[in-house]
């Protein structure tokens, strides 16, 4: 028994070691994404120094004298280097503190937090539409596979996969909207209905107040946009499920179960799925970004009032302190959503828990 | 032992005629079948065809076997002689376009082929269980081995609160330590040998008829393999199961196996107890590959390879006669017309060859095929010197600096002198391939230094145009050492591109160098994927050999190939020593092939050499502890060997 | 792309019919780029604000004089598709090849160099990837001013990364090739090594990834159009046309849709070029048919 007993680990160990393993990985995890946050925010703040627009040119009544001038741009710190603006703005963003929009004149924070449940409740309904649609039509597409219906449905999936989600959203507006009139696409409510403000979330506000009629309008409202974003989760979903899944079939471990005599349905479901889900879940992880960034769109093609639309008319404004702020929570919400997916991965394969 | 049983009766007279099909005394009956042992599985001319782009191929013609309860059946063969088909026939997975087309496979008393569905999977895991050759990976490696023997208990019928304890004991069985821990444990948290023991546990843990092995312990370390066999003997005799056990190796299933069956292209050449097989062989086929196989003790013989290749499943249409007929030597003009049977003859042997009464295998004998001698120092100097050579992985980053290294290699000392070839063993982790890439310059040392022809190595420019033009590396897998994307002839002259050549020159160059290692002029122009296992293998020798080094360093060159491409390759190293008197040295886990070459061997275990001095005396008096039981778990080619590693008692 | 092909690989491309048609589409758009200013019936920007919304010459009111119909200003649709193309190909050209090169000298830079540098390179790609790359466009083009050079200039610094990722993984697996190392110890240099060993090794996944950015540049160039910060107000493209559009949407589905329907017939043709190419690339599945 030589062989054997070198290579084992204590197993008592292991039991112990495994669940503190996993918070510390997580926190870990989460303590690493910091420098890129700020890694990101210095790349944005750098670019917007290059505005053609002199910010005080906005700030300033237009008789002001030029030493008006100059002692308004060093009381913004504006005259002093890059790297040291960046630095007091570092400071006060990590007290919460993103500024004065020079858009609107109110506080870039407050602006945000009014906006960010809007892009939330979109982001979460379209992960969940997405999520729903692809595993659906990615478990269909490996079901059918060797009949015609296979080759059909990934053509299908092909074409689909390769349009962008704000070319859906139209497409979604035209036909299901405009032309079968179906359901509505301008807003986040009816126009005549109102929601008690709670949460900022319409969806949870609304049935927290009871308001039934209220809840049906947010649904239908948000139903476009969530399958808009929800498609364009949902494609390379299903076809990195389906992939993965044939691949999966080629395993060892799967050919060895199947000579146990493991009937073919708890081989897909116990042994198949979980690992074809890990390449699957990886790409959702992978798309994040994209998805994201996707809401600023849709969110301003169906006149959502969400942070992407706020983004969008801070663009158009040069509004460089609400820019400098959103790209900072976008870039946030990111590394959530990827948070989220290693924590998932982590739960699935036993590898990724204990690797040091 | 290479004498004939009946040679001085007339062998017409034992000749029995078996038609194709309808015969209830096929060969093997008498044999195996005795009165008290029932006859688990039964084929009886069995035929599996392939549509291939052409013509119907027949890759399993005419097979015909008995296996009896208690007993185990060898079925040995190359790579492609259609050994993992009767597997395949038997768990129905045989591949795309693949189909029994004649024979019946009567499984206890019903007809395999003829089951339903349902029924046929009902077996699978119950009656008819499988120990595949990748014991890592067919475990599913997100469930722990726990999750995975609770599944199989439960559908074997085992009450879901007894599954624990069953679970526990079935580990037990193997010889698994603390198997209540290892029941929480994930497959890669677990060694190669113990997850073959953890399938090994779940297939007799419903005591089936029949287990079939199919090349399970080649995965293994050579100690590891020992150690399952023993273990699978000792499950066998307790059961009273049947077992098909599927090798190429020749010599392990002389140990391992009660009767053996030799396949050749689809069909069985021979059949025989295992003990009697490579002793008083009858088929032209077996002697070949026994004189292809390397000793570990006795006199050292010159191998006589076979030519040439088995005939591919495209090629079957084309062969009317006897497949094996190419390249044998016996053959006459009647074995290319007319297929020969499987005769069996009274002594429980039998053989499908027309002419194996007429022929003397005896004639081949050791004298006639020559002594001979492996690879010693041509003269008294030192081309190279290692002195202090070491290589430490840096430990991994932690809060507190760094965690202690591992030693890969521990300092190590040695001298090549001119055509000596010297063999370096040890099992995987051993350090042996580490030290191999340190001394091509592939990585960097942690310490020591190489003198080369009495200058020291260090690592500028100049330096490593001098070490690459006296030191060449083979490399291990040929596949992967050859870019797939250019042709055998580039790749033969890839050292001449790093200078200004003339084309001609270089062509010249590649033709030399193909003639040098036996490669037909036409491989000139093809791509690594068109050719043959062992004529890659060929091409990267010719490779190394470009610039005329000094010494070349061999990575387990033959371990992946088959024995008579092995004795091919290891034939040709001999004979270009001969003729540009190289020195070698040979990475390898396989003593014998050490043996077969080197004059000195280096033993390394966990980095660091046990032993080391003149091969002969090392593997016949070998010191200390890990030698031993590195020689000690090698099967004896030899039937009448004991194999000591293997017999239970030594547990 | 001065890429040599294997005539057996164009044997094997032209079979596929999808690649024909997506190569052709692709094709026939440059020329009509080329041509735009002989085939437009009018000026892009030509209003006719007698003329507002006017339906395609099929549909009821539509006239012959604005085949495609008009826009909310009284712009010819077709007109304004046709130069719209100019701006497509440009990008379509100039953008995969811009973030091909630069996404590649950093994946053999950091493929070669395993110090500080290799790290920067990896942190930074992950940084780029982990942010939305439409909102990184967005804010460089609100710094820089609009023009189609800025354009250009903004998709190749947010999508090199995807570039560097892919192909300095695949540097990464053909450098621990042990035909590189033979290839070493054959004498050639690390050039010699990256012009014979890895470079063709690479050109596949090259090849896929440059026809996969050929639609996501056509995309991002739209989406800028779309947001108002891409060429600039004179130039017509098909993303400020969709914008436009989606105004006059419930007056005349038209001046949207047909924009849309250009983008998504693009997009697929670009895409299905893209998976021919791979797939006619691909090594493994010709190891596996050569060794069939």
């Amino acid at each position: 028994m030589n062989t054997t007993s070198a290579t084992e680990p204590n197993i008592a160990m292991v039991l112990i070691a495994r669940p503190a393993r996993l918070i510390w990985l997580l926190l870990r995890q989460a303590l690493w994404r910091m420098p890129m946050l700020i890694i990101i925010s210095l790349v944005v703040f750098v670019i917007l120094r290059g505005i053609p627009v002199d910010p005080l040119n906005m700030l300033v009544p237009p008789n002001a004298s030029s030493a008006d001038i100059a002692r308004l741009s060093h009381q913004l710190g504006l005259d002093r280097p890059v790297l040291v603006q960046y630095g007091y703005w570092l400071l006060a963003a990590l007290h919460g503190d993103f500024g004065i929009s020079i858009q609107t004149g109110t506080a870039v924070t407050a602006m945000i937090l009014e906006a960010l449940p809007t892009t939330l409740q979109l982001l979460g309904a379209g992960f969940a539409a997405g999520l729903v649609m692809g595993l659906g039509s990615g478990l269909l597409s490996f079901h059918l596979r060797g009949t015609r219906f296979e080759p059909a449905i990934m053509t299908l999936n092909g074409i689909m996969i390769a349009i962008p989600d704000y070319l859906w959203a139209i497409v979604l507006i035209i036909s299901l909207g405009v032309g079968l009139q179906w359901l509505p696409f301008v807003g986040p409510i009816d126009a005549a209905l109102q929601v008690r403000k709670l949460t900022g979330f319409t969806l949870l506000d609304s049935l927290l107040s009871g308001n039934a009629a209220a809840f049906a309008s947010v649904v239908s409202h948000l139903a476009l946009p969530a399958l808009a974003l929800g498609l364009c989760v949902a494609t390379p979903i299903a076809r990195m499920l389906h992939a993965s899944l044939a691949e999966v079939y080629h395993e060892d471990y799967i050919h060895a179960a199947r000579l146990r005599g493991v009937a073919e349905k708890p081989l897909l479901l116990r042994h198949a799925l979980r690992n074809a889900a890990l390449p699957t879940i990886a790409l959702i992880g992978v798309q994040a970004s994209v998805i994201i960034g996707g809401t600023l769109l849709i969110e301003t093609i169906f006149g959502l009032p969400g942070i992407g639309a706020l983004m969008l008319r801070a663009l158009g404004a040069f509004d460089m302190q609400t820019i400098q702020a959103l790209a900072v929570v976008y870039a946030i919400t990111v590394q959530i959503v990827n948070l989220v997916i290693s924590w998932a991965l982590q739960r699935i394969n036993p590898r990724l828990r204990s690797s040091p | 032992m290479f004498e004939r049983l009946n040679a001085v009766e007339p062998p017409d007279m034992h000749i029995i005629e078996t038609p194709f099909k309808a015969s209830n005394a096929h060969p093997l009956a008498a044999l195996t079948a005795t009165p008290d042992r029932a006859p688990v599985l039964t084929l009886e001319s069995v035929s599996v065809t392939a549509r291939t782009s052409g013509a119907d191929s027949v890759v399993l013609r005419d097979l015909s076997l008995t296996l009896a309860a208690g007993k185990t059946l060898g079925l040995v063969g190359e790579s492609g002689a259609g050994k993992s088909m009767l597997g395949r026939i038997l768990s129905r997975q045989l591949p795309e376009g693949f189909k029994v087309t004649s024979g019946t496979v009567d499984f206890a008393g019903q007809d395999l082929l003829q089951v339903s569905t349902e029924q046929h999977r009902q077996w699978l895991g119950t009656r008819i269980a499988f120990i595949p050759q990748e014991p890592m990976s067919a475990l599913n490696p997100l469930m722990t081995i726990g999750q995975q023997m609770t599944e199989h208990l439960l559908r074997i019928g085992v009450g879901a609160l007894e599954c624990p304890e069953r679970a526990i004991l079935a580990l037990e069985q193997v010889r698994l330590p603390r198997a209540a821990a290892i029941l929480q444990q994930y497959p890669y948290e677990l060694s190669g040998g113990m997850c073959q023991r953890v399938m090994i546990a779940m297939a007799f843990a419903s005591l089936p008829a029949l287990v079939i092995s199919d090349e399970a312990t080649t995965a293994l370390d050579v100690s590891s393999q020992a150690h399952i066999i023993s273990l699978l003997r000792g499950l066998q005799e307790q059961h009273g199961t049947a077992v098909l056990f599927v090798t190429h190796d020749m010599g392990l299933a002389t140990h391992a196996c009660d009767d053996v069956a030799v396949l050749y292209a689809g069909e069985i050449m021979e059949t025989g107890p295992a003990s009697r097989l490579f002793s008083a062989m009858r088929h032209p086929y077996t002697q070949a590959l026994r004189q292809a196989i390397p000793e570990m003790t006795g006199p050292l013989i010159r191998l006589k390879p076979l030519a040439g290749q088995m005939p591919g499943v495209e090629s079957f249409p084309d062969l009317g006669g006897c497949r094996f007929e190419t390249r044998c030597q016996y053959a006459v003009e009647l074995c290319k017309q007319r297929p020969p049977i499987l005769q069996s003859l009274p002594d429980g042997q039998s053989v499908r060859c027309s002419r194996w009464a007429q022929i003397d295998l005896s004639a081949i004998t050791p004298d006639v095929l020559g002594e001979h001698t492996p690879g010693q120092a041509m003269s008294g100097l030192q081309i190279l010197q290692i002195k202090g050579l070491s290589r430490t992985w840096p430990g991994q980053r932690s809060w507190f600096g760094r965690k202690p290294g591992v030693e890969a290699l521990k300092p190590l000392d040695l001298s090549v002198a001119p055509g000596e070839f010297i063999g370096i063993v040890g099992g995987s982790g051993s350090g042996k391939s580490t030290l191999a890439r340190l001394i091509m310059g592939l990585e960097q040392p942690s310490s020591g230094t190489l003198i080369l022809n009495d200058q020291a190595l260090n690592f500028g420019e100049k330096d490593w145009r001098r070490r690459i033009s006296s030191i060449q590396m083979i490399f291990q897998d040929a596949r992967a050492a050859l870019n797939p994307k250019r042709r055998v002839g580039r790749l033969l002259t890839q050292a001449m591109e790093s200078h200004a050549h003339l084309h001609s020159e270089r062509s010249a160059r590649a033709i030399e160098l193909a003639a040098n290692v036996g490669l037909a002029r036409s491989a000139i122009e093809r791509y690594p994927t068109q050719l043959s296992g062992g004529q890659r293998q060929r091409v990267n020798i010719g490779r190394s050999l470009c610039d005329m080094p000094q010494i070349l360093i061999a990575d387990e060159i033959v371990s992946g190939l088959d024995v008579s491409v092995q004795a091919q390759i290891m034939n040709l190293l001999l004979d270009l020593r001969k003729e540009h008197k190289f020195s070698l040295l040979l990475i390898s886990h396989d003593l014998a092939v050490v043996r077969y070459l080197c004059s000195r061997v280096l033993v390394l275990h966990q980095g660091e050499v046990v032993e080391s001095g003149d091969t002969e005396q090392v593997l016949s008096n070998p010191r200390h502890p890990y030698t031993q039981a590195l020689i000690a778990s090698v099967p004896p080619t030899r039937s009448d060997a004991v194999w000591r590693a293997a017999t239970p008692s030594d547990h | 792309m001065s890429i040599r092909l294997p005539s057996s690989l164009w044997r094997r491309l032209m079979r596929k019919r999808s690649f024909c048609l997506s190569a052709g589409f692709l094709l026939l758009l440059a020329l009509v780029a080329v041509l735009a200013p002989m085939l437009a019936p009018h000026a892009p920007n030509d209003q006719n604000l007698l003329e507002v919304l006017l339906p395609p010459f099929w549909a009821d009111g539509g006239s012959l004089d604005y085949p495609l119909g008009t826009d909310g200003l009284g712009q010819c649709v077709l007109s304004r598709l046709l130069y719209g193309t100019r701006i497509v190909v440009v990008i379509a050209i100039t953008a995969p090849v811009g973030a091909a090169l630069l996404g590649c000298v950093l994946a053999l830079l950091g493929g070669y160099h395993s110090g500080w540098l290799n790290w920067a390179i990896d942190r930074f790609v992950d940084i780029w990837l982990s942010f939305p790359s439409v909102l990184l466009a967005l804010i460089l083009m609100v710094a820089l001013s609009p023009g189609l050079q800025n354009v250009i200039l903004a998709i190749i610094f947010v999508d090199w990364a995807r570039f560097c990722r892919v192909i300095k993984a695949e540097v990464l697996v053909i450098r621990r090739r042990e035909y590189v190392a033979a290839a070493r110890i054959s004498g050639a240099s690390i050039y010699g090594v990256i012009k014979r060993e890895v470079l063709p090794g690479i050109v596949p996944s090259l090849i896929a990834l440059m026809a996969l950015e050929i639609s996501i540049a056509v995309v991002a160039e739209s989406v800028l159009s779309f947001a108002g910060m891409s060429v600039g107000p004179g130039t017509p493209t098909w993303g400020a046309m969709i914008s436009d559009g989606l105004g006059s949407m419930y007056s005349s589905p038209y001046p949207l849709l047909l924009p849309v329907l250009m983008m998504i017939l693009t997009v697929l043709a670009a895409t299905f070029l893209g998976q021919g190419l791979s797939e006619a690339t691909d090594v493994r599945a010709l190891e596996r048919s050569g060794a069939a």
